[in-house]
């Protein structure tokens, strides 16, 4: 299957636990586009994030990115992407800036800092992660999106444990990375009708 | 991510995570002084008990640190960051496995003169012992972090972590035993050395790719 898109899910049929959560799911993002999973709780929007990710394998369908399907093997589309799911993947362990160079180690110190200043991350650089809040700890986790220059944001919950100011750092944020032709799928409850027109419906 | 800084941090995470490391060298010690308390003093009777002592010890010290090795990356996604990174993750997993080798054997290498010299050990078997930890540790760490990856999602998973590997690890411990008690006799030990060699060779081609498709099953649920 050939495709103008940037990213295409072709009957996609995912199963958690012996249960159908989407059967025949279509849909494609082009590029500046956002997309928004809408459902409600247990209807697999997680699951299908993780399996766009790669994380998970779906019972069948195909995923196509740039035209070459990538349904069996997704390193082609990990390339350009990156995940925020409900675990954050930050290091407790280790500071913020130790977090963001670990992720980023091509982003010059310059870029960091000015990300951590965006962010109001820049007072915690030399904190340990596990000394900050829920919602520092999440914005840590957004420091990496605008960091990676990757081009497909998969988002789930994205939201969660951010203040208003955050959320509204995180949507101009979107927008941001819109304008300059990225890709964007995330689940939440939130309207953001003004930057995400599409969504994808799963129904219980 | 890129290989050398996910290695760089590994190893910035074991530093700051230092009390671990140190809970399972501190294991080892308290074997091996133990050991001899219960047991028997006589300098005879330890020196040929000495490399099943150090080994026994070596092992469940291997075994304490292996069970929590990916739990923290389980807890707070890093594994999933893992998997989604577009790097190898066979390769990422024989990183994990060299640092943390490194950070638990060196440490027990640096030891063991000591700890020899309190099992009288004899000089004749203490490079033989330094050689079988060399090339039969890395086996232990490779065939231990597949158990781990497999339990990662389990609680309480210590005990099955334990139960699947403790078979595997026999013949490494016959082995290393069986090398050191040759030297210590003054016969030739090499075949004994090639043995655990080609254990360790067949974990590392296996181990990488295992313990990558069970870390991704733990995580998929």
């Amino acid at each position: 299957m050939q495709s103008s898109a940037s990213l295409t899910i072709s009957d996609l049929w995912i199963e958690r636990g012996g249960n159908d959560l989407c059967k025949g799911l279509s849909f494609s993002i082009h590029p500046g586009e956002a997309w928004r999973v809408l459902g409600g709780n247990g209807t697999g929007k997680t699951s299908l994030l993780k399996v766009i990710a790669g994380i998970s394998m779906p019972l069948e369908g195909e995923i196509f990115y740039l035209g070459q399907n990538v349904t069996s093997d997704r390193s082609p589309l990990q390339q350009e992407m990156v995940y925020l799911g409900h675990l954050m993947g930050v290091k407790s362990a280790l500071t913020v800036e130790e977090n963001l160079r670990w992720y980023c180690p091509e982003r010059s110190l310059e870029e960091l800092h000015n990300v951590a200043k965006d962010l109001g991350l820049f007072p915690f650089l030399a904190s340990l992660v596990k000394t900050l809040s829920a919602g520092q700890q999440r914005r840590v986790a957004l420091a990496r999106l605008w960091l990676s220059k990757k081009t497909l944001w998969l988002l789930d919950e994205p939201f969660a444990s951010l203040d208003v100011e955050g959320g509204v750092m995180l949507e101009v944020c979107i927008q941001q990375h819109l304008t300059s032709g990225g890709l964007v799928l995330l689940s939440t409850h939130q309207s953001l009708s003004s930057i995400i027109p599409h969504d994808v419906v799963l129904q219980p | 991510m890129t290989y050398r800084s996910f290695l760089i941090y590994e190893f910035l995470v074991l530093w700051r995570r230092k009390q671990d490391v140190f809970n399972a060298l501190l294991f080892f010690i308290i074997v091996v002084i133990l050991f001899p308390l219960g047991v028997s003093a006589e300098p005879a009777f330890l020196a040929q008990a000495a490399s099943g002592i150090i080994w026994c010890g070596v092992v469940l010290s291997i075994l304490i640190s292996i069970d929590h090795m990916f739990k923290e990356d389980y807890q707070d996604g890093s594994l999933e960051q893992w998997i989604v990174s577009g790097l190898s993750l066979p390769l990422l997993m024989l990183l994990k496995v060299m640092a943390n080798w490194v950070v638990i054997i060196l440490p027990l290498l640096i030891m063991m003169p000591l700890l020899s010299e309190m099992l009288f050990m004899p000089n004749t078997s203490f490079w033989a012992l330094v050689l079988t930890l060399l090339v039969g540790t890395p086996g232990l760490f490779l065939i231990g972090v597949m158990g781990a990856a497999l339990t990662v999602s389990v609680r309480q998973g210590t005990m099955l972590v334990m139960l699947l590997i403790l078979p595997l690890y026999l013949p490494v411990l016959i082995f290393a035993t069986s090398a050191v008690q040759a030297a210590q006799s003054g016969l030739p030990y090499s075949g004994f050395l090639a043995m655990l060699l080609a254990l360790s060779l067949m974990s590392l081609v296996v181990s990488p790719f295992m313990t990558a498709m069970a870390i991704k099953a733990s995580v998929s649920g």
